[in-house]
């Protein structure tokens, strides 16, 4: 009884955060989705830009008698891209967000197995049955779900924050340049530990 | 090879989520004009209702007809957007179809050895239909930008109706908020200058777009087009303005 006791506390904890984590990997799938066409307009902006610059514009008969008309193109092009910036913004404050949510929620399991690590047996943290995988393996799942969003979060983050309008080829570049941080970033590993648990969690 | 995916152009950025169409209300104001007695001085009767035009019903003859002019701008401007959108459309078909036409005429030049005769290098049905499409685009944009001028000229008519009952001297009611009737006239003026030299950017792309053999001029074409170099970015805050001082927006 008293050694099952603090054990139980230990897995309620999880059942409550893996449901958490679900959620949150929607949202943060969702966002990344959301941002693939905004990348691809900046890319396409970002060609725009270039063949502006390729061109001279007072070479071209059929535009020689239009004013300025390179450089309010180019604004016009410029705000666009702002535009889009602005929404990649908002996007990045909710991976953020899931982020942060996911972390303070697996923090809170880990100090709850702190409190009741001397209670239970290292028997019971290991034991495993046919639908629940141990609560060592719950708990290190948890904390590798969390380094994924850090490092994923942190990747994209620096991406985005590597775009200057000077350099158009690397803007081009940005949507292959995304999805890369996907492929490095394994997006299929909180999915892949929520279906480990999915038993656990409906026991 | 279709080269550049245009179709992913930034679109929501030229189509604003504020624009949504707004009721232009002459049936009612029809009406409402039976109510100012026959003979009766407008300019009077804007003097008498100056200050609270806008939460009034009855508006002075000069303060509907401007009000009317808010709407259809807003409404002539929201057309606009549309009609460039499609076009833009088309214009990207048109890029994309002959840049495919350009590199068949290329594989078959050098397929044939140079013996077979070059019936119509670089044209096509298809491309024809296109054309005619955006010159029918371009018809109806010029449609609008008509229409905006004769909005610019009865504003200016309001305007010089004004100055003959008043003259040269000041005193003059203000007919919605805060704007001289002169200004309505700056505004519409304005607008309607920027949309007249986007017409003609647009009547010359529409022009040499089919004809342009060069990448970085058929995309810059394309990008003109779309983005619309000469309608400013303030246009948005005029209209608004515009339509915030006349009462179609609530304050």
């Amino acid at each position: 009884m008293t050694q099952g006791q603090p054990l139980l506390a230990v897995q309620e904890a999880l059942k409550k955060c893996f449901p958490v984590v679900e959620e949150q990997q929607g949202l943060w799938q969702s966002t990344l989705r959301d941002c693939q066409p905004l990348l691809t307009s900046l890319s396409n902006l970002a060609e725009q830009l270039q063949a502006a610059q390729n061109l001279r514009f007072e070479d071209v008969p059929s535009l020689r008698s239009f004013p300025d008309l390179k450089e309010r193109l180019r604004r016009k092009q410029l705000e666009a891209g702002d535009t889009v910036l602005d929404k990649l913004e908002e996007s990045l404050a909710t991976l953020l967000k899931v982020r942060d949510t996911v972390s303070s929620h697996v923090e809170q399991v880990l100090q709850i197995y702190e409190q009741h690590a001397d209670t239970i047996s290292i028997d019971a943290v290991l034991q495993a049955s046919v639908v629940s995988p141990s609560v060592a393996d719950m708990l290190e799942w948890l904390q590798d779900i969390e380094r994924h969003y850090r490092s994923s979060y942190l990747k994209r983050k620096y991406l985005l924050s590597s775009i200057q309008w000077e350099d158009l080829a690397n803007i081009q570049a940005l949507p292959k340049a995304w999805d890369r941080i996907s492929e490095d970033e394994h997006e299929d590993l909180v999915q892949d530990i929520l279906l480990n648990v999915s038993f656990f969690l409906e026991e | 090879m279709v080269a550049w995916g245009i179709g992913e152009f930034p679109q929501e950025v030229t189509s604003s989520p504020y624009f949504q169409p707004l009721k232009v209300v002459k049936v009612l104001q029809v009406k409402l004009c039976g109510a100012i007695k026959l003979g009766q001085d407008p300019a009077i009767s804007a003097n008498t209702l100056g200050s609270v035009t806008p939460r009034k019903p009855v508006l002075s003859v000069s303060a509907r007809k401007i009000k009317d002019n808010a709407a259809d701008w807003h409404n002539l401007i929201l057309k606009w957007e549309a009609l460039s959108d499609a076009g833009f459309a088309t214009a990207n078909n048109i890029a994309n179809t002959k840049v495919s036409l350009l590199s068949k005429d290329r594989t078959e030049l050098e397929s044939s050895d140079g013996h077979a005769e070059k019936t119509h290098p670089e044209y096509s049905e298809e491309l024809e239909e296109l054309c005619e499409q955006l010159r029918a685009t371009l018809d109806g944009l010029t449609k609008i930008q008509v229409k905006m001028e004769k909005l610019s000229s009865t504003t200016k008519g309001v305007c010089e109706l004004e100055n003959y009952h008043y003259g040269a001297e000041g005193g003059r009611p203000v007919l919605f908020h805060t704007w001289p009737t002169a200004h309505f006239y700056e505004v519409s003026r304005q607008l309607s200058d920027m949309y007249g030299k986007e017409l003609r950017l647009k009547r010359a792309i529409a022009e040499e777009l089919a004809h342009s053999t060069d990448h970085d001029l058929t995309l810059n074409y394309l990008s003109l087009w779309l983005h619309q170099p000469y309608v400013d970015g303030d246009s948005k805050l005029l209209l608004e303005s515009m339509l915030l001082e006349t009462g179609h927006r609530a304050l």
